[in-house]
């Protein structure tokens, strides 16, 4: 029993020497801001700061020592400021938001299933396919790519729609639903002043009469639109009308205009009386 | 078209062959008919019993388990649960009592299949480590082989050493019998005594296309060179204990075993030489199942290195 | 013991019951013709709305080494190029020219006395003696004529051999492995004196030691049509072989390796190994162009499926037809699927206003739903065996299906053909070919990265 009990007690410790010397021989020595500034971001690895994943951001900016063109979109407000006060480095001027908004409002009210479709629940096989389960060859796909792309649960398939919605809370705008479309539905436009987004739900650039059969609130390229905006912010390119963020001011008057509803704004508008 | 019509669009190609992996299942069950039907004949009701028991506690545990813990559609209708309940009863002695083969048809879907993800997933065969785990918590249950009645009669309650445990205590003084070793009337578990069942079996499923020949072949060619090495008559071997059943209906597991006809011939080899070994120089008179599930890890391994040899040669690297 | 490839191949039901007569299908009083019909640059158009074009014109030219011109099979007006679907729906470039009823009946009744023309001549080399290498090229380029098999990759560039690569073999593609599809099958039957010559004409562009026509045992007639012409002919480098029936026996690497037992590598063109393979559709469009002077504008189509037998036939159609006039009746199944080409390769079609293409090789009409639900992959190793390139589809697919393109481009998803044999053979019906096409469109950028 006692023999038993020792010689198990001096393995044990036999073991735990090599581990300690494994350990010391392969000690690397590090910044221990890496730790500290990696403990401040999301950990999604979602590669929108440019860098091969969180760890790899804190370790860039250490390595740098300077904030100069480094945002983690990711993060919580504050967040940067917080890194900037472990480094001991100037607060760069934080980066305007980006949020994803979807370029396609073709639900299954105004788009129904036309074809039934029994291949991989796939956007990227349906698209290979061909025009998919519904008309118009440019519109959602509906396979939910992208809420599985999506790191911070900020996309889910709306039931009432059928099309995936973006949940601007969560959405950090790092971009990785936008690679994932294959037919690059989702854009990142900047979050705006007070949560005010002005963008064309549509990307259809079939000829106004064929996108208009395919699905009732496709943008028809009319260029109404473009004639009402007073900061010239909308352009008409091959059927289908675009809205610069940059020029745009959120006024709203587009959204009045629009005779199929297709461009979309996140806030009421006032109605001309 | 009329509209009540629809237009179906998929992906190519669009038409499919007409075998199904449930189909495939229960032709393996057609296959083990006729040593379901022996194992009837020779141990009577208690053989009867343990087939219900076994599979009934199968299906129920799978039935269980996707329903309430994955909360998903039954997958019952694949058939594969009522295939390993049998497996695993025709690999246990006939008198077992109803509660450890209950247990054993539990373990086996519960911990071998359901745990690491259901059908398809599971690393060992799950009817094998039902057995193998029953084997080694009730030692003396599992090996207190009835001796065969046949005739459907009832068991007599007499218990008996398999040929081959009889080989391994004793001298090789014992002669067995050819006859009684083909038609199965010795002792053993329900499913292996009577080879000419299984070889019956495995015609079937050689036929109807549902395994192919390369693992039984290369478990008798391993086999048989241990036992050219150790000097032991091969028929023995290939006709006593659990070789034919094992080979043929266990080892052949699409889950389990290799994906490459070359990785198959592989596999089956070294099954024949660590059942042989164990025969021969190890304690147990019995070595198939440990053999098969020795295999079963080393699958995943054989699949990464013995790669189906591409049609395309590789074009040369620029360096060379 | 006939020969076939050595690895891989399945064998799906054969269902070739179209009648084997080449009928006319009338001329569309409307043609479109989109700008890409071919792999390559889209042509350009050389017309503009409102000019009068007449029938065997060009109305698009090629505007690269890999591009086709395009030309109109009726004498009309061109109405407008615009956009509009493809079969699959999704939007394509075309030009659409409209003929009046006049030009129409001239049309039609020329078209007949070339066919009538076609069908009767006896075997006759004496062009392909005559005429430079170069010029059969030229012509190939002039009428536009691509791969008529599928591939639909420009003729003339696939004849113009490299220098560094000398070609021997020359290999007429009469396997048409597909099920349903007989257009080959009905060409070969009815004009194999046009496809003898056309092959002395290929043999004469590539300066080709031999050519083999390989057709699959089970066209027994085509090939009694065939060795008939080869002896008419009595051209010693022109060889039948008959080869065992295996889907896809049609693949060019698989072919070639039935026929000369030489494998292509990884990445590259039969040339390398000094082999060229075309189609007998393709040998046909080319004899038609060097020695009628008709560019491509029909090819011969098979109507088949779950239609009525008499309506499953062979037609000899105008590209740029819209698939709506060719005649056949909807089953009354409640699931119906059109597929543009055959079962296993062509792609569903969800809109019959579309033209003809080049590419197509017909339309096969299935009722019922094909596809059973998905079950569990079971490691059988089926799609292991079932596949031509050696491949390992269900490591591909799970590599798809998980995104991970680098591994699938280490695993040799670019060597696949996408044949369909794994999602055929898969008990499981796992949707396997699916993730591998795009695991291997996702490899190829990574390659050119």
């Amino acid at each position: 029993m006692l023999a038993t009990a020792l010689l198990l007690g001096l393995t044990g410790l036999a073991g735990a020497f090599v581990l300690y010397l494994t350990a010391r021989r392969f000690h690397v020595e590090e910044d221990p801001r890496i730790d500290n500034i990696e403990s401040l971001l999301p950990g999604a690895n979602c590669g929108a700061c440019g860098c091969r994943g969180c760890r790899d951001f804190a370790a860039t900016c250490v390595q740098r020592n300077s904030l100069e063109n480094l945002n983690c979109p990711g993060a919580r407000e504050g967040t940067m400021k917080e890194i900037a006060s472990i480094m001991g480095v100037e607060t760069q001027p934080e980066a305007k938001r980006l949020v994803a908004v979807l370029r396609c409002a073709g639900s299954c009210k105004v788009r129904p299933i036309r074809y039934t479709y029994d291949g991989a629940s796939n956007c990227a096989v349906m698209n290979a396919v061909g025009v998919g389960s519904r008309e118009c060859s440019w519109g959602c796909l509906a396979c939910g790519d992208c809420t599985s792309a999506c790191r911070f649960g900020a996309l889910k398939i709306d039931p009432g729609t059928g099309l995936p919605l973006v949940d601007t809370s969560m959405c950090t705008g790092c971009g990785l639903c936008v690679d994932e479309c294959p037919r690059s539905l989702l854009e990142l436009r900047p979050a705006g002043r007070r949560e005010r987004r002005v963008w064309v739900a549509c990307s259809s650039h079939d000829r106004g009469a064929v996108a208009r059969r395919q699905c009732k609130a496709a943008c028809i390229g009319c260029g109404k639109c473009a004639k009402e905006c007073p900061f010239d912010a909308i352009t008409l390119a091959g059927n289908l009308a675009y809205i610069n963020p940059d020029k745009c001011k959120t006024c709203g008057k587009c959204v009045a205009t629009c005779p199929t509803g297709a461009i979309h704004a996140t806030f009421e508008i006032k109605q001309p009386s | 078209m009329s509209t009540s019509q629809v237009l179906h669009l998929s992906p190519s190609p669009h038409i499919h062959t007409r075998r199904t992996t449930s189909g495939a299942m229960r032709h393996v069950l057609a296959a083990l008919l006729p040593a379901v039907g022996c194992a009837l004949y020779y141990f009577g009701l208690p053989a009867l019993l343990t087939l219900v028991i076994s599979s009934a506690a199968a299906m129920l545990t799978e039935w269980a388990i996707t329903l309430f813990l994955l909360k998903r559609p039954s997958t019952l209708g694949d058939c594969s649960a009522l295939l390993t309940g049998i497996l695993l009863a025709l690999n246990l002695p006939a008198s077992l009592p109803w509660w450890i083969t209950a247990a054993g048809a539990v373990f086996a879907i519960a911990i071998a299949k359901m745990a690491f993800g259901g059908l398809g997933c599971n690393i060992f065969n799950p009817a094998l480590t039902g057995r193998v785990f029953l084997l080694i918590s009730f030692p003396a249950a599992m090996t207190a082989w009835p001796l065969p009645t046949p005739g459907f009669g009832d068991a007599d309650g007499v218990t008996g050493a398999t040929l081959l445990s009889q080989l391994k205590e004793s001298a090789t003084d014992i002669i067995p019998d050819a006859t009684s070793l083909l038609s199965g009337n010795m002792g053993g578990s329900m499913g292996e005594t009577c080879a000419a069942a299984i070889i019956i079996g495995f015609i079937y499923l050689i036929a109807t296309g549902t395994v192919r020949w390369h693992i039984p072949a290369a478990i008798v060619a391993g086999m048989a060179l241990i036992d050219l090495f150790a000097g032991f008559p091969l028929w023995i071997d290939l006709l006593s204990g659990g070789l034919l059943l094992g080979a043929v209906f266990m080892a052949t597991d699409y889950v389990t075993s290799p994906m490459t006809r070359s990785g198959m011939l592989l596999y089956g080899l070294l099954i024949g030489i660590i059942t042989a070994s164990i025969r021969r120089w190890g304690i147990y008179p019995e070595g198939m199942s440990f053999a098969i599930l020795i295999m079963n890890g080393a699958t995943p391994l054989i699949n990464r290195y013995m790669r189906p040899t591409r049609f395309s040669p590789r074009r040369k690297e620029a360096t060379a | 013991m006939k020969k076939t490839f050595s690895k891989g191949g399945i064998h799906p039901v054969a269902e070739k019951t179209a009648s084997a007569a080449i009928r006319l299908l009338p001329l569309p009083q409307k043609a479109m013709l989109p700008l890409r019909q071919h792999i390559g640059a889209p042509a350009r158009a050389t017309v503009k709305r409102g000019d009068h074009v007449v029938r065997g014109q060009m109305v698009a030219e090629g505007v690269s080494a890999i591009s086709a011109s395009v030309h109109t099979p009726v004498s009309g007006a061109v109405t407008s190029i615009e956009n509009i679907m493809t079969p699959w729906g999704t939007p394509i470039e075309a030009i659409i020219v409209t003929s009046s009823e006049k030009e129409h009946e001239a049309d039609s009744e020329i078209r007949r006395l070339e066919w009538e023309q076609t069908l009767g001549a006896k075997t006759d080399l004496s062009t392909a003696k005559n005429i430079a290498s170069e010029e059969i090229l030229f012509h190939a380029a002039k009428a536009g004529i691509v791969g008529l098999g599928g591939a639909t990759f420009p003729a003339h560039a696939k004849l113009c051999v490299r220098p560094e690569n000398k070609i021997n073999t020359l290999i007429i593609n009469g396997c048409e492995c597909e099920p349903y599809l007989m257009c080959d099958d009905a060409l070969m039957r009815n004009c194999a004196p046009r496809i003898i010559e056309g092959t002395a004409l290929m043999i004469k562009a590539t300066s080709a030691s031999r050519a083999i026509i390989a057709i699959e045992d089970n066209k027994t007639d085509a090939i009694a049509a065939i060795s008939a012409a080869i002896a008419e002919a009595g051209n010693a480098s022109i060889s039948l072989e008959v080869l065992q029936t295996k889907y896809p026996q049609g693949g060019e690497k698989q072919l070639i390796e039935a026929c000369t037992g030489r494998r292509v590598g990884s990445g590259a063109l039969p040339a390398s190994i000094g082999v060229i393979v075309h189609n007998v559709a393709t040998t046909f469009a080319l004899r038609q162009a060097v020695t009628a002077g008709q560019p491509l504008i029909e090819r011969v189509v098979t109507i088949s499926g779950d239609i009525p037998v008499g309506e499953r036939h062979n037609y000899l159609a105008a590209i740029g037809t819209p698939l709506s006039n060719v005649p056949f009746t909807i089953p009354a199944d409640k699931d119906i699927h059109i597929i543009a080409g055959g079962p296993m390769m062509g792609r569903s079609a969800v809109n019959l206003d579309a033209p003809l293409t080049k590419g197509c090789c017909g339309l096969t009409i299935l009722s019922g739903t094909r596809r059973r639900p998905t079950q569990p992959c079971v490691r059988c190793g089926e799609c292991v065996e079932a596949c031509p390139m050696g491949l390992e589809p269900y490591l591909l697919s799970a590599y798809g299906s998980r995104q991970l393109w680098r591994e699938a481009a280490a695993a040799s998803v670019t060597d696949c053909l996408e044949c369909g044999a794994c999602s055929y053979s898969c008990p499981s019906s796992r949707p396997l070919l699916d993730f591998i096409r795009i695991a291997k469109q996702r490899a190829r950028t990574i390659k050119q990265d």
